[in-house]
């Protein structure tokens, strides 16, 4: 799975990924179609990268930084014309422009990690052979032409383009010939270099990435996961980015939450508005920046690896494929059982399943639910407002309301018991009163009243 | 001794567009002459052109586009496949994230004089970034060969200063060209105003809005200048009536006919956003209409080809003579003036 494949999950990938200040267009597209991490050794490997990127970030001065980013942003997707090279396709001008232009910014951009100890953070293949073959002159400039002293004719020709202007035009027809030899002569001696040349780039765009990571977690307060070996994940102060930024514009603070879950199903209970969703978000985007080697928004955090992320939100109708949002929610659904029927780790997050039809079916599909998942390996974290019977599962409630205020921090607890504070918390939101006095009635009436109506 | 009217104008500004009103109104010519007079010695100079993006007649136009001969040391920014054509030594020394329909551009100096194609970025935005790339490369002045009759490009927030070529092209009608020339020159002359009205509506990009006499900032219902339904109510104490989109015919016929408007200054970001009909504009003028704008390029001349595609000429002293009447600034024809 790419990440471009997951960047519009409702999770909130989006945003994290817009706030990643990368420099060059090519960064972003090779961030975008690299591929989600299902090794400990590989995310371990990029992890101690990116712990040097955020020791660099933390020392480094300021200038330094801005040179380097600035040298960064001139990468150029150069894939087509080292396409071209591999092929021995004569390179044009702006082709060769292209290469030593790269080449010439790998140089400056090793040499700046280099006066950091940063030399082997990074492996950039040393590209000084190509500037030599496309730099005959030694002017070190990042500018290219069919240089004069590539061929003595050549230089002559031009000489007397500069002398007689009025016989230019045969005097260009003459040289461009000389120019294409000397092109097709330069394509072979570059074609020994092609793979130096395409490793750079994608070195270029990896500093580029790890760089934006590293501020990223810097500037954010992300931590670097350890790797859970037991199955079990467990976050400190968990937060989410984008809703912690929404608030922090209404000078409002967001309240991190502590939790935990393993291989058995997770419950979560709790208040309307006590953040349950927030909390599955979190869970889904922590998940997802940890497998593509992102820093993830905890305090401190230990999370296993999945083969597979499945984030059920509920409320997404799909009006293209015709389904109503309880169709689209029972397909979502049905794909997480199917897939835990098949031998790979996976995580399912889903969200108050079943909320959008009758309580009396709805309880009774949560708890089938929950039965038919508590048998299989996989980590399951799910919500709902009914009344269901816990079984072996791990139960975790919203403390809810407290002294007047909402408080967001999960408890645990021995049942799967849900709170009634559904009217309270109506009536904090100044919610008619009429209304809810009666919805107050109703409740202290006995079943049997009820069906008497 | 070579007569070089406005040459040493043009130095005083960073960057210059040179637009005609029409297609053949000597606008070619007109950065022909520029291009073989500056003084390569003491100015960085590049040149660009404006591509036309979107438009049918794009590719006809385009290859009926002349050549530009530059001289040595002169940068230039063209796409891709006109600088696979050029007819003289060049040395890339940039290429672009911009792209046209004739591939990315690039930007190169030349080693030799010789001939080149111009098809530079294609939109203003584009436009915009790759001038601000040429400061890198300590670029004192860039030049702009306009689109035809897409005076838009020729907005202060592009270019600091241009040049103006009209023409027989235009209208073989001698009145009929003079008034729609000074029309167009009154537009790009009109005054900036005050320090105090730029910086409270420099940053609004749309709306109308209006400051009243004690300086307030308020903004008006209406969404756009174009909506029908503009009421001007509660704005008795309007000073400045502001208007960030287009100011259209409709818009300033009703406010012409507003007694309480009578004194009111009105402001546009630049005369590029005025869609009026002269007869409009000058109505306007007569009763005492005042239109301001934000940010104003200094037209530096205005230059005639008196003769029409069809053949036609007009009396190049005459038409020059009128024009500079009219506008009060000095008039070129430049291909007579070479000649004599």
């Amino acid at each position: 799975m790419q990440l471009k494949n997951v960047i519009e999950s409702p999770c909130g990938l989006r945003f994290m990924l817009d706030r990643l200040d990368l420099q060059s267009g090519f960064a972003r597209r090779w961030l975008l179609d690299s591929s989600m991490m299902t090794e400990a050794s590989e995310i371990k490997a990029s992890h101690d990268v990116l712990r040097r990127f955020i020791d660099f970030v933390n020392t480094v001065d300021r200038t330094h930084l801005t040179t380097l980013l600035f040298r960064l942003q001139g990468v150029k997707d150069i894939r087509t014309t080292i396409k071209n090279l591999r092929q021995v396709a004569t390179l044009d001008d702006i082709e060769l422009f292209e290469v030593k232009h790269l080449s010439i910014l790998a140089s400056e951009v090793t040499k700046l990690l280099c006066e950091h100890g940063m030399c082997d953070a990074v492996a950039i293949p040393d590209l000084s052979e190509v500037i030599t073959i496309l730099d005959p002159d030694g002017l070190k400039m990042a500018s290219f032409y069919i240089y004069d002293s590539y061929c003595a004719e050549l230089q002559d020709l031009r000489k007397r383009m500069r002398q007689q202007p009025e016989q230019q035009d045969e005097l260009l027809v003459e040289a461009a010939e000389i120019e294409e030899t000397v092109r097709r002569d330069l394509t072979r001696q570059l074609h020994s270099h092609v793979d130096n040349i395409e490793n750079a780039l994608v070195a270029l765009a990896t500093v580029d990435i790890n760089l934006a990571r590293a501020r990223q977690v810097v500037d954010e307060g992300l931590c670097l996961p350890t790797i859970s070996t037991d199955g079990t994940c467990r976050y400190c102060g968990m937060f989410h980015p984008q809703v912690k930024d929404a608030l922090s514009r209404r000078s409002k603070e967001f309240q991190p939450v502590d939790i935990w879950y393993g291989l058995q199903p997770t419950l979560i209970t709790g208040a309307n508005m006590g953040g349950k969703t927030v909390v599955l978000k979190t869970l889904t985007l922590c998940q997802l920046l940890f497998q593509f080697g992102f820093g993830v928004p905890a305090s401190a955090a230990t999370i296993a690896i999945k083969d597979e992320v499945y984030f059920c939100i509920g409320d997404e109708q799909s009006i293209e494929r015709g389904l109503s949002s309880f169709a689209a929610e029972m397909k979502n659904i049905d794909a997480v059982i199917k897939a835990s029927r098949e031998n790979r780790r996976i995580l399912a997050l889903i969200d108050e399943p079943a909320r959008t039809t009758n309580p009396t079916e709805g309880t009774a599909l949560v708890q089938a639910l929950l039965k038919v998942l508590a048998t299989k390996h996989m980590s399951l974290v799910m919500t709902t407002h009914y009344d269901i019977e816990p079984g072996s599962a791990h139960c975790l409630r919203v403390k809810g309301f407290d002294n007047g205020s909402m408080n967001y921090s999960l408890v645990e607890v021995a049942g799967g018991e849900v709170p009634h504070e559904a009217l309270t918390i109506a009536e904090s939101l100044g919610i008619d009163l009429e209304w809810l006095s009666l919805a107050r009635e109703e409740l202290t009436k006995s079943p049997n009243e009820k069906t008497q109506k | 001794m070579p007569r070089v009217p406005f040459i040493n104008d043009i130095l005083n500004y960073d960057s210059l567009s040179i637009v005609g009103l029409q297609k053949n109104t000597g606008k070619t010519e007109c950065l022909k002459y520029v291009l073989e007079r500056l003084p390569l010695e003491q100015r960085r100079v590049a040149v660009t052109s404006i591509g036309i993006d979107g438009e049918t007649t794009d590719q006809v136009t385009r290859t009926q586009k002349p050549e530009i001969v530059l001289r040595e040391g002169m940068y230039f920014g063209t796409s891709e496949a006109h600088y696979r054509q050029r007819r003289l030594v060049s040395e890339l020394i940039d290429v672009s994230d911009e792209t046209t329909s004739l591939g990315r551009v690039v930007t190169a100096r030349a080693l030799t004089q010789g001939k080149i194609l111009l098809s530079g970025p294609s939109s203003s935005m584009g436009l915009r970034r790759w001038m601000r790339d040429m400061r890198r490369h300590d670029i004192d002045l860039v030049i702009i060969d306009g689109a035809l009759s897409r005076l838009s490009l020729a907005s202060p927030a592009v270019s600091q200063s241009m040049i103006l070529a009209t023409g027989a092209a235009y209208s073989i009608n001698m009145t009929h060209l003079v008034q729609r020339t000074a029309f167009v020159v009154d537009l790009i002359n009109l005054g900036v105003t005050s320090e105090s009205n730029i910086a409270l509506l420099n940053p609004l990009e749309s709306g109308m809005w209006w400051i009243d006499t004690d300086g307030q900032l308020h903004e008006m219902e209406a969404v756009t200048s174009l909506s029908q339904q503009v009421e001007f109510q509660g704005m008795e104490h309007c000073s400045t009536l502001y208007v960030a989109g287009a100011l259209v015919d409709s818009f300033l016929e009703k406010v012409r006919k507003n007694k309480q408007l009578r004194h009111v200054e009105l402001v546009v970001r630049d005369f590029t956003k005025i869609f009026v009909s002269p007869q409009q504009f000058r109505l306007f003028e007569k009763m005492g209409g005042c239109i301001r704008v934000l940010q104003r390029s200094k037209l530096i001349a205005v230059t005639v080809n008196p003769t029409s595609p069809t053949g036609y000429m007009l009396d190049s002293a005459m038409l020059c003579d009128k024009i500079s009447q009219a506008i009060n600034l000095p008039v070129y024809d430049l291909l007579k003036d070479r000649v004599s």
